[in-house]
């Protein structure tokens, strides 16, 4: 076995629902920020311009991860008149999972292991 | 007459036992006055002691802010909003405004599955940044206010004034809208800050026009005595009333 994939079964050592989530829905660190602004404000709604606003970064690298976040069902969109507006998913499941991903950030370690994996996944 | 009691003791009193049922009540001051506090703990009396659900409209401090500010007072508004009577719900008044006036609105869908009595709406001041002409900001104002009415809502709307000691320059027009208008002021006696609250119009109703003191304390806001033996509260800078001048210079010496 090489370092490499050493380094990669350490790392893979998660729950595997939570590792499932880190590579296919957190993915980005600009998705990790927003997953953690929608847990802390969760009856949040707005446009992309205005989460971009709360964020602190620019709308035109929010929007797409806005997007993905709805494609993967962490987030939820509706057009409200001409306005789209982002909220955080009512899908009960989606939200536990969310709520475990963000309490296992406590662990030092678990931050270590979902910031690899997302550094994997932006090569 | 009915009425939607505020539960801050004093406040009810001032308002000859509360806040009118459906009407909105806007709360005006300076910074650091108490006006989101004040809010927070009419909707927190509202679910507490008079099972009223309530809303909190937030349009730029953060949901987590009221978490935490609440509390502070001992008011746990997570676990209320997981009991399904509250909700700290953040947007922006653009969304606000098109939302209201949309059927099937998630406002209007959050207040009917709530069954929301009371809302907070912090603050009415982020609605200028949508218009500078002031007749279609009376408008929105005037929509919004409608909108929460139709909902069967109480509501308090807070707005900022800018400067912190004495007159303010004042929108006046909203003041014509709302249905009562509470201002909070700073008041410097002594070289101390202090805070003065003055109910200064009640639709329908008459009301208290003291000036009162009140203080923030470990249980939300206190309102106290008014201030006596001083004039011009309101201006910031009061001064002693000439009985009071002659009482100090010659009586209690």
């Amino acid at each position: 076995m090489n370092g490499d994939d050493f380094t990669a079964r350490l790392m893979s050592d998660m729950d595997p629902q939570l590792l499932n989530f880190v590579k296919t829905k957190v993915n980005s660190f600009i998705k990790w920020d927003l997953i953690r602004f929608f847990y802390e404000n969760p009856n949040t709604t707005d446009s992309a311009e205005n989460i971009a606003r709360y964020a602190g970064r620019n709308v035109n690298a929010v929007k797409p991860e806005l997007e993905e976040l709805v494609e993967s069902g962490v987030m939820e969109t509706r057009s409200v008149d001409d306005l789209v507006v982002y909220s955080l998913t009512a899908d009960e499941e989606m939200r536990k999972l969310i709520d475990s991903f963000i309490l296992a950030c406590e662990d030092r370690h678990f931050r270590v292991k979902a910031v690899y994996h997302i550094i994997r996944g932006m090569r | 007459m009915e009425r939607t009691k505020t539960g801050i003791k004093g406040l009810d009193e001032m308002l000859h036992g509360g806040l009118l049922p459906q009407t909105a009540n806007l709360v005006e001051g300076a910074p650091g006055t108490g006006k989101t506090t004040l809010g927070m703990q009419f909707i927190y009396n509202g679910i507490a002691k008079y099972d009223e659900p309530g809303l909190i409209l937030t349009f730029e401090q953060f949901p987590q802010q009221y978490y935490r500010d609440a509390m502070a007072f001992g008011w746990d508004f997570r676990k209320l909003e997981a009991e399904g009577k509250l909700k700290v719900y953040m947007t922006s008044p653009e969304v606000t405004k098109v939302d209201l006036e949309s059927v099937g609105g998630m406002i209007e869908t959050m207040a009917r599955e709530m069954g929301a009595r009371r809302v907070l709406v912090d603050s009415l001041s982020h609605f200028e940044r949508l218009t500078s002409d002031p007749v279609e900001l009376r408008a929105l104002q005037y929509s919004l206010i409608n909108g929460l009415k139709r909902e069967g809502l109480t509501s308090i709307l807070t707005k900022e004034t800018s400067s912190l000691l004495g007159e303010t320059p004042s929108d006046e027009s909203v003041a014509f809208v709302v249905d009562s208008y509470i201002l909070l002021r700073y008041v410097e006696i002594e070289s101390a800050i202090r805070k003065a609250l003055l109910v200064l119009k009640l639709r329908g109703s008459n009301h208290d026009k003291d000036i009162r003191q009140f203080e923030i304390g470990p249980n939300g806001i206190e309102i106290q005595a008014k201030f006596e033996g001083r004039e011009g509260i309101m201006s910031g800078s009061p001064h002693r009333t000439m009985a009071e001048s002659f009482i100090e210079a010659f009586v209690k010496r």
